[in-house]
């Protein structure tokens, strides 16, 4: 073990062990990844996203590889809030590694509800607001491309929890920061970017899309390019922390982001990859700061020389 | 059966028929829980493309005196990946997770079983009848019945004959057993004889064909299913094919890839 330096980072008022997370929907619900992963030395685990009911998704196919990514339309399948605390939460409470909830709603009050629950729930150490899902009441727009819309979510349910709130942005907009500059303003703890680029890609044999939903988020090593442009803006524009997400494949990926800005990172499409990933970027993390004569990877954080 | 990582050494890797591949890996651990029906996620790449994982049945364990020491693989080359994989040699690693999914529940020595394979589909097929036959002690009562293409696409003939099973060959140009569709002779099979089982791996079509032939003559019948992959575990719900019941999806990596036909839309 490498216990000579210190990999520990604040994201507000919850203190992580190291800076890596898992990306929602990346590492189900947690569990799934005990075979490969030592969960107990992750940063954090942020669960597959939430909604008040079991939500079926989307018909299949579902994923389609491209060029160095993946497109995925899931249509956020998941068990549903109260599932998942009873039956999933048990098991990661044993852990040491923080849980945040990832959730989303198809209107205001959906995410107020959620919020309302999880507050009360031991064992969640924060709630990810997912805010890239289409609002139903603006015919299906996202409430995350609009920075009113969006501040009016973030607020409602910062009303309904003391929990520290994140607020995962997404990248389909024309200024992120002046997405993250009103949910930091409506209440948010910290920002996390980015989610999926909406892309799509057709099989020209037949003529038709390759998913079933005809588009999809792209994820994988083809946007970090574009998630690093994202954070480092970001990490400029708000004086919250900034999780990066979007690529993160390696140590030296989760580096860009933690020079750009990050406070910490979120590791998604690795996974799928190598499902050991994430503890493999812990180690290459402490490596780097042994290599490089430093103590702690707060030196690291938004030190980028321009 | 829990899942592991290996960097498997390629022991062998040959072209038994234009495209299609053996390829033996040293992987004990992950044979030591593999069973019929279970699959492998194959890292074909290193590094580079394609990005993601690919998935591959165990087509047979690999044993010497002191036990299973690894699995083997057969593959057809169809894209990326399987080109890669096509491209390796002995002595090469490949990184491999498994075993995964839930595989073929074992009938019982009393019960009459028929196996029906398409084109590669028969992947899986070939491990199931080796544990068919040693659980009921020979190869009374398994029949089967594989089709393809043509002559060179037919797969896995020899390795039920060994084990004392003569399969029907079908092939849609006729080079080789009858010209017709596999589902042919499987369905006078099972109108004469109204076996207690069928076993079915290939395209959709035919598995679709073949679990209305079980469903009309209420033969219990196990298909294994393929759908793009990303994590095999579980994670990414990626896998998702349609069930019979609405609006209910079922998972290939998790609750399959070998579901009982009634259950599935196919
Ligand atoms: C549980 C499971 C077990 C499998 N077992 C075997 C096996 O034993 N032997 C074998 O040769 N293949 C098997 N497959 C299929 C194999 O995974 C694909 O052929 C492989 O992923 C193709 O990768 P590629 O990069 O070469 O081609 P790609 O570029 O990924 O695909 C080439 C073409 O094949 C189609 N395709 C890709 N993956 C699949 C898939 N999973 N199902 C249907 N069509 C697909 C694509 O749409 C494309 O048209 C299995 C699949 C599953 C899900
Ligand atoms: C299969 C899949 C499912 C996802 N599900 C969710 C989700 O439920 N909620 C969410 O906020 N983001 C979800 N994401 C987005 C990821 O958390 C992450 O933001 C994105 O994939 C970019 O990171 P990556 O390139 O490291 O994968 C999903 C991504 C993938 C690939
Ligand atoms: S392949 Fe990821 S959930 Fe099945």
């Amino acid at each position: 073990m490498r216990q000579d330096v210190d990999l520990r980072v604040d994201i507000g008022r919850l203190t992580l062990r190291n800076p890596v997370m898992t990306a929602s929907g990346t590492f189900g619900y947690g569990g799934e990844y005990a075979p490969f992963v030592d969960l107990d030395r992750l940063g954090a685990i942020v669960v597959k996203g939430l909604s008040l009911q079991p939500s079926a998704g989307n018909p299949p196919p579902r994923i389609v590889e491209t060029a160095c990514g993946m497109l995925n339309a899931i249509g956020l399948e998941n068990i549903g809030i109260e599932d998942f605390v009873r039956k999933r939460l048990p098991f990661l409470q044993r852990l040491q590694t923080p849980v945040i909830a990832n959730v989303y709603g198809k209107t205001v009050n959906e995410y107020e509800r959620l919020a309302a629950r999880i507050d009360g729930v031991d064992g969640i150490a924060a709630i990810e607001v997912n805010i890239s899902c289409p609002n139903v009441r603006a015919g299906g727009m996202a409430f995350g491309v609009d920075a009113a819309v969006a501040a009016d979510l973030v607020g409602a349910v910062r009303r309904r929890t003391a929990k520290p709130v994140t607020v995962k942005l997404s990248p389909n907009v024309t200024d992120i920061t002046a997405i993250a500059k009103a949910v930091v303003a409506a209440g948010a703890d910290s920002v996390s970017l980015i989610n999926t680029i909406t892309g799509m890609a057709i099989d020209v044999r037949k003529r038709r899309p390759r998913l079933a939903n005809i588009t999809g988020g792209l994820s994988g090593p083809a946007i970090k390019p574009v998630a690093l442009r994202m954070v480092w803006e970001v990490a400029r524009a708000v004086d919250v922390p900034v999780i990066g997400v979007g690529g993160i494949m390696n140590a030296e990926d989760a580096l860009e982001f933690l020079i750009a800005g990050a406070s910490a990172v979120q590791v998604g499409t690795a996974n799928f990859v190598n499902p050991a990933a994430t503890e493999e970027i812990i180690d290459g993390l402490s490596d780097y700061l042994l290599k490089f004569g430093m103590r702690s990877i707060r030196e690291i954080i938004g030190s980028l020389e321009t | 059966m829990r899942a592991c990582r290996q960097e498997a050494e390629i022991l062998w890797n040959r072209e038994i028929a234009p495209g299609r591949y053996r390829l033996g890996l040293e992987a004990p651990a992950i044979a030591a829980g593999a069973n019929p029906g279970c699959f492998v996620m194959v890292r074909a790449s290193g590094t580079g493309a394609p990005l993601l994982r690919r998935p591959f049945s165990v087509y047979g364990l690999i044993e010497e005196r002191s036990g299973a020491i690894g699995i083997e693989i057969l593959y057809r080359v169809v894209g990326p990946g399987t080109a890669r994989m096509a491209a390796c040699a002995g002595g090469d690693r490949l990184d491999v997770v498994g075993p995964l999914g839930r595989g073929f529940r074992l009938a019982e020595p009393s019960e009459r079983v028929v196996i029906a394979g398409g084109g590669i589909g028969v992947a899986p097929l070939v491990f199931l009848a080796r544990r068919l036959v040693r659980k009921r002690g020979g190869a009374e009562g398994v029949v089967a019945v594989v089709g393809a293409g043509c002559e060179n696409e037919v797969l896995g003939v020899d390795e039920f004959r060994a084990l004392g099973i003569e399969p029907v060959v079908t092939t849609d140009d006729g080079s080789c057993g009858l010209q017709c569709r596999v589902t042919d002779p499987l369905g006078g099979y099972i109108e004469r004889q109204c076996p207690d089982m069928v076993y079915a791996c290939g395209p959709t079509a035919m598995l679709r064909c073949v679990a209305q032939l079980a469903s009309k003559h209420r033969i219990a019948c196990q298909v294994s299913v393929e759908t793009m992959m990303a994590c095999g575990m579980g994670a990414c719900l990626g896998c998702a094919v349609e069930s019979t019941e609405p609006g209910v999806y079922l998972h290939a990596c998790t609750d399959g890839p070998v579901f009982d036909a009634g259950r599935l839309r196919l």
